[in-house]
């Protein structure tokens, strides 16, 4: 049986397997008397057992990937890389997340509200070509002005 | 039970005040928008509303998240019918024969007769809800623990293999990381903070609107952004209303969809998309012209809409009988309802006896604001879909942000958002269904409190868990999921088939 996400399970299967270790592990080390309760009341008892019913899962993906036959071979060459990093989608996805990484980092950090999520709206209809530069601009100005009052002024919700 | 429609229009009537009417108007809008647009989801759309609105009382935050839900589900037909491209998964087997129907210029009467099959289903829906909850909520009265755990464990099981049909494995993987990430933070029997590693930030776990929002919210507007494609949206739109003979003619159809939504909408966290598909299957088995489904037929288009809307009544039974969602918006309405002090489940019938019908009579406002709604403003709701994709995701975006931001005034929870963002949009990329997951991080507490309360009451035997009534039929039922997807006991059970067979034909 041929699996388009070959390779792509046989990773997650080996990542699953290793996070769910890391869960029972740290489930171990857990209390088993806390406030007197008994051990089979402690607190990683049912998360122990979801990591080890993650394990058994993470390595049937594995295993199954493994098993079948074509697709993908499992390793990644620099070819592959390459190819993956030059696809137009993977810089767009690049650039939509490093602009809101970076504009979450600016959150809270005394900046007005107004002025990051204005510059942040701005920059990414700029870089994505949304449409001529005063449209960019108002629409920037505008959603910016729309949200805050609504929100902070009508709903009551505190602003970043 | 013989006073529930009086209660229902009690409730209404209540309801009919012009800030009311106003919000639903409101609501219904914004849903029908979110779920035309493609990429922004009715699961999406009520995540990003619970944080918008939790300054609101609580009694209208409810109302405008069960608008913004009638109204996305409904929504979504919308571009399915005008783009080829489903507004919401729910939507996709609308594609099948709403598009070929606006291809022929036929984009006004498959608009009219989406509308209205949706605006059934809604009804049928509601109406199951008002009559069904009660009845499931006196059944559930008698669950315990033990029943708890399982049903825990049953709705991630059945999702899981629901949600991804052609690989159920992926579908419980999410389920189980669903599981897994609710157990982050304080535990509810001894207040242990698990995963804490040291921040006080952690000892609280993840918030289930900024996980919810970065799963659906973020992983979307990643997608939709990566995307160059830009669509070509039909605009040739004349006659709208529906002709009613065909309401008439597809009256079996119309039913059989709004009975098959409203079970599947009952069964933990399958959901809308699950419900269209399985109604415009029945439909196109009993239907006397099947060559025709696929092709622009009429009653392919109404059981996809009247099944899915209807689910949405059949999802908010076991929320408000058993606390468990029946799809990812419902589980998310349930997530709202808990945020704003209502505690959904078998004892909501003693605490709270007339929410079942004030949820009734907010659905009823929904349904008819879906219709007058979806009816007049054709041409209106057709320039959103034009709104180019990169003004409208980072709007978006700063909404998402404001949604994760609001309930716990936390940076934090912002990150959290966009943590799950990234953890959603490769799920979405190789096939593993957020539902389930979803569905884990409600049900994840209750599995775990109940499961050690069972223990604990029991001196430590597990017996009980295998022994009572109702955790059997659970026991059992969620054994047979697994090992009927299971490609070697499917091979042993043909085996053994085979082997029966040849013994009868040989006497």
């Amino acid at each position: 049986m041929r699996d388009e996400f070959r390779r792509q399970d046989f990773y997650t299967g080996l990542i699953l397997c290793v996070v769910s270790l890391g869960v029972v592990a740290e489930c171990w080390r857990m209390p088993r008397d806390l406030q007197g309760w008994p051990a089979y009341a402690s607190p990683g008892v049912v998360t122990g057992l979801l990591g080890l019913g993650l394990l058994g899962m993470g390595f049937a993906l594995t295993l199954r990937s493994v098993r079948r036959a074509g697709g993908t071979p499992f390793g990644i060459t620099g070819a592959d890389v390459r190819a993956y990093l030059a696809d137009v989608g993977t810089r767009r996805l690049g650039l939509m997340l490093g602009l809101s990484v970076l504009y979450c980092l600016v959150l809270g950090r005394g900046l007005p509200y107004w002025l990051t999520t204005g510059a942040y709206l701005l920059a990414v209809m700029c870089v994505f070509q949304a449409g001529p530069w005063w449209q960019i601009l108002l629409i920037s100005a505008g959603t910016t002005a729309a949200v805050a009052y609504v929100f902070n002024r009508i709903f009551a919700i505190p602003l970043p | 039970m013989v006073l529930g429609p009086w209660h229902i229009l009690v409730e209404l009537w209540k309801l009919l005040t012009p800030l009311t009417l106003l919000y639903v108007t409101g609501s219904t809008f914004i849903g029908i928008v979110i779920g035309m647009l493609p990429g922004l989801t009715a699961t999406m759309g009520v995540a990003l509303l619970t944080g918008l609105t939790f300054g609101l009382p609580p009694k209208d935050a409810i109302l405008i998240l069960i608008c913004v839900y009638v109204g996305a589900i409904y929504g979504g037909s919308r571009s399915a019918i005008l783009l080829n491209i489903p507004g919401t998964p729910a939507n996709a087997a609308t594609c099948l024969d709403g598009f070929p129907m606006a291809q022929r210029g036929e984009a006004g009467p498959a608009i009219g007769l989406a509308t209205t099959s949706s605006f059934l289903g809604t009804v049928f829906g509601l109406f199951c809800l008002a009559f069904f909850t009660p009845l499931l909520g006196k059944i559930a009265l008698q669950f315990q623990s033990w029943e708890f755990f399982w049903l825990a464990i049953f709705g991630i099981i059945v999702c899981g293999n629901l949600t991804a049909p052609t690989d159920p494995l992926k579908g419980w993987i999410a389920g189980f990381v669903g599981l897994l990430v609710s157990q982050v933070g304080q535990e509810g029997i001894a207040a242990y903070p698990r995963f804490a590693f040291g921040f006080d930030q952690m000892r609280g776990g993840f918030a289930l609107i900024p996980v919810l929002v970065g799963v659906y919210g973020i992983a979307e507007v990643l997608g939709v952004m990566r995307e160059t494609m830009v669509p070509r949206v039909m605009t040739q739109i004349h006659k709208v209303l529906p002709r009613w003979r065909d309401l008439w003619l597809y009256r079996r159809t119309i039913l059989r969809s709004g009975i098959i939504g409203v079970i599947i909408g009952a069964i933990p966290g399958v959901g809308e998309d699950v419900a269209a598909w399985v109604s415009y299957d029945f439909a196109k088995r009993g239907s006397k012209k099947p060559e025709e489904f696929g092709k622009g037929s009429r009653e392919g288009l109404i059981a996809a809409e009247t099944g899915n809307n209807a689910c949405i009544g059949g999802a908010v039974i076991p929320v408000l009988s058993l606390a468990v969602p029946g799809s990812a918006p419902a589980a998310v309405l349930l997530g709202a309802m808990w945020l704003h002090g209502v505690r959904p489940g078998p004892l909501l019938m003693i605490e709270f006896p007339n929410y079942i019908w004030e949820v009734t009579a907010m659905f009823i406002l929904a349904s008819v604001a879906m219709l007058i709604l979806g009816l007049s403003l054709v041409r209106t709701l057709v320039k959103v879909l034009m709104v180019p994709r990169p003004i409208l995701m980072p709007i978006v975006f700063v909404l998402c942000v404001i949604g994760a931001f609001a309930i716990g005034v936390r940076i934090f929870d912002i990150w959290v958002m966009l943590a799950f963002g990234l953890l959603g949009y490769p799920m979405r990329k190789y096939n593993y269904p957020a539902a389930p997951m979803v569905l884990g991080v409600i049900l994840g507490d209750m599995a775990d409190v109940n499961f050690r309360r069972a223990l604990i009451r029991t001196a430590g035997d597990p017996t009980p868990f295998f022994t009572r009534p109702i955790s059997l039929i659970l026991v059992a039922i969620t054994l047979f999921v697994i090992l009927s997807r299971s490609t070697q006991v499917r091979r042993v059970l043909a085996a053994g088939l085979a082997r029966a067979k040849v013994a009868l034909a040989r006497g």
